[in-house]
């Protein structure tokens, strides 16, 4: 037992200071209410606070902190995508990752791990090239390597994989890495929490109110709070709440599952990738392995795990790494995914003033937590698009503006 | 596995179909919607509705009534039941 713990058998208050702020009742109006404490909302919060001097700000989350994706995810962190709003948008979220631990005051285990994308085709290598290219061109450390570089990095790797789509290079990313997500949501919150904006979990948006074409208040289960602008961080449930105000968007939503093993010795230290196989790997600082695979095969609003996942998942699994076969699966679990056509998120001002969106994000938007956070608080405290995010506004879809980030996405669609 | 009671070729397992889409008549116009509007948005929230679904190994179409947020699957129907062949 710790020291830390042992003084406690000793002390009558129990003196750790809790996370989070509780307060007991909704306010009657604020400057910003956000929906949804994942680690977007709860970044914003926390960047509207620090950089632009707004307080008096709620977050309504109707289950608990981090209980949606935020706490779902296989959290892999890069930034090799393949379009350049893309790759300046999720590097400068690398770039805040570095030192949030710091900033935040909480471990955030976050660990460069390198992140191999296999290509098992001509068409994956010719991707991988592009990408690479695309990154270098804009400071990223990426670059397509081959067998002999892939076997010194995971020797582990059957690179003819059972003799069926053999290995023929792959993309690597060194700054790729992993962190520990809980915690993210966590610091955001306590500091957000610290400078004075209220977090109500248990607490529903089932309404949002308009006057003359602008928010005039939220609807709850809880009551109704007067405020002027609003941010919707739902992620999967961003459908629902687009319709409160009748706009509609290309989101679709679809189960995302992943799984761990027991946890073994520490024997993969990169992050493995395969889009032909539909599959990414990674060891957990505990030893489990983290293993997920692409979205389930029809649009679903629920979170249950099945059979076929996890057993199409291991079929894969086993033609690269067949020694697994005798590590058991742990837990399996599922997230619901706001996916768009283009695997690009959906950011900023929307047709409704003060109403703000952030969604669209899918099977990839942890490591954006962030930049999302920031660039949104940006966003609302001018008014204005963070000039980050004008490529994600909704608005292109109606344009034909697509942003054509497929390409970069981890696994087959 | 999830099995799927189908005419025709009776129970087969989830995996051995792609499923398509939502299938909705197409409008006669488009009412003041814009064409891109038209193309890309959906109305994803759970309800239930008729989809199209290819089983790969029969190259048959089936009609499928499933609920979006109950994982149900409440009718199975051939897309061509009254064409010939
Ligand atoms: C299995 C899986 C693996 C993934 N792997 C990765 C990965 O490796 N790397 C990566 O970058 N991304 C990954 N993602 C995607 C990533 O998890 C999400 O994009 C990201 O976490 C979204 O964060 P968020 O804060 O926007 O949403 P969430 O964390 O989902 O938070 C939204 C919150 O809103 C609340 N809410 C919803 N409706 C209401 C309402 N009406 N009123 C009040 N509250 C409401 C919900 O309860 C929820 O807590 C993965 C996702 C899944 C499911």
């Amino acid at each position: 037992m710790s020291l830390r713990l042992l003084k406690y058998a000793f002390i009558e208050d129990y003196a750790e200071p809790r996370y989070f702020n509780t307060p007991d009742s909704l306010g009657d109006s604020y400057d910003v209410v956000i929906i949804g404490a994942g680690g977007h909302g709860l970044a914003c919060a926390y960047y509207l606070a620090r950089d632009h001097g707004i307080h008096n700000v709620a977050v309504l989350e109707k289950g608990y902190i981090g209980g949606g994706n935020t706490g779902r995810n296989t959290t892999i962190i890069r930034s090799n995508y393949l379009t350049p709003e893309g790759v300046r948008f999720y590097d400068a979220s690398l770039s805040l990752f570095r030192d949030l631990s710091a900033e935040l005051e909480i471990n955030l285990f976050y660990s460069e791990r390198g992140h191999y994308t296999l290509a098992h085709s001509d068409a994956t290598l010719r991707t991988a090239r592009w990408r690479a290219e695309v990154n270098k061109h804009l400071g990223v450390d990426s670059e397509l390597v081959g067998e002999e570089h892939i076997a010194r990095a995971c020797p582990e790797l059957r690179q003819d994989c059972g003799g069926n789509h053999p290995i023929l290079g792959a993309l690597y990313h060194a700054p790729g890495a992993v962190a520990r997500h809980d915690a993210v949501a966590w610091g955001y919150g306590r500091k957000a929490s610290q400078a004075g904006v209220e977090i109500h979990q248990k607490t529903e948006v089932v309404g949002i109110e308009t006057q003359g074409g602008r928010v005039s208040g939220v609807v709850t289960n809880r009551g109704t709070i007067h405020t002027s602008t609003v941010l919707s961080a739902v992620a999967g449930h961003t459908p629902g709440v687009l319709k409160m105000l009748g706009l509609s968007s290309p989101i679709e939503i679809y189960p995302l599952q992943a799984c761990v093993t027991e946890p073994i010795k520490p024997w993969l230290d990169t992050i493995i990738v395969s889009g032909s196989l539909h599959l990414y790997i990674s060891q957990s600082s505990r030893g489990e392995m983290v293993m997920g695979a692409s979205l389930d095969p029809m649009e679903l609003h629920s979170r249950r795990s099945t059979f076929e996942f996890v057993s199409s998942l291991c079929d894969q699994v086993l033609d690269l790494f067949p020694f697994l076969s005798e590590v058991k699966i742990n837990r399996q679990w599922a997230g619901m995914v706001d996916m768009t056509p283009d695997f690009a998120p959906i950011m900023g001002t929307t047709p409704v003033a003060g109403f703000f969106l952030d969604a669209g994000w899918g099977t990839w938007g942890f490591k954006a937590t962030p930049i999302s956070g920031k660039t949104m608080a940006n966003t609302i405290a001018t008014g204005q698009n963070d000039e980050l995010i004008t490529s994600f506004n909704l608005s292109r879809f109606e344009d034909f503006q697509l942003v054509g980030e497929k390409g970069a996405a981890a696994v087959g669609h | 596995m999830k099995i799927i009671h189908c005419p025709v070729i009776g129970p087969r397992p989830l995996t051995e179909f792609t499923v398509v889409g939502v299938s909705a008549p197409e409008p006669e116009d488009l009412g003041g919607m814009s064409p891109g509007a038209w193309v890309f948005n959906r109305d994803s929230v759970p309800m239930e509705r008729t989809e199209w679904w290819y089983h790969g190994a029969t190259q048959l179409w089936f009609k499928v009534r499933r609920h979006t947020g109950a994982d149900r699957i409440v009718g199975v129907e051939l897309a061509r039941a009254n064409k010939n062949g």
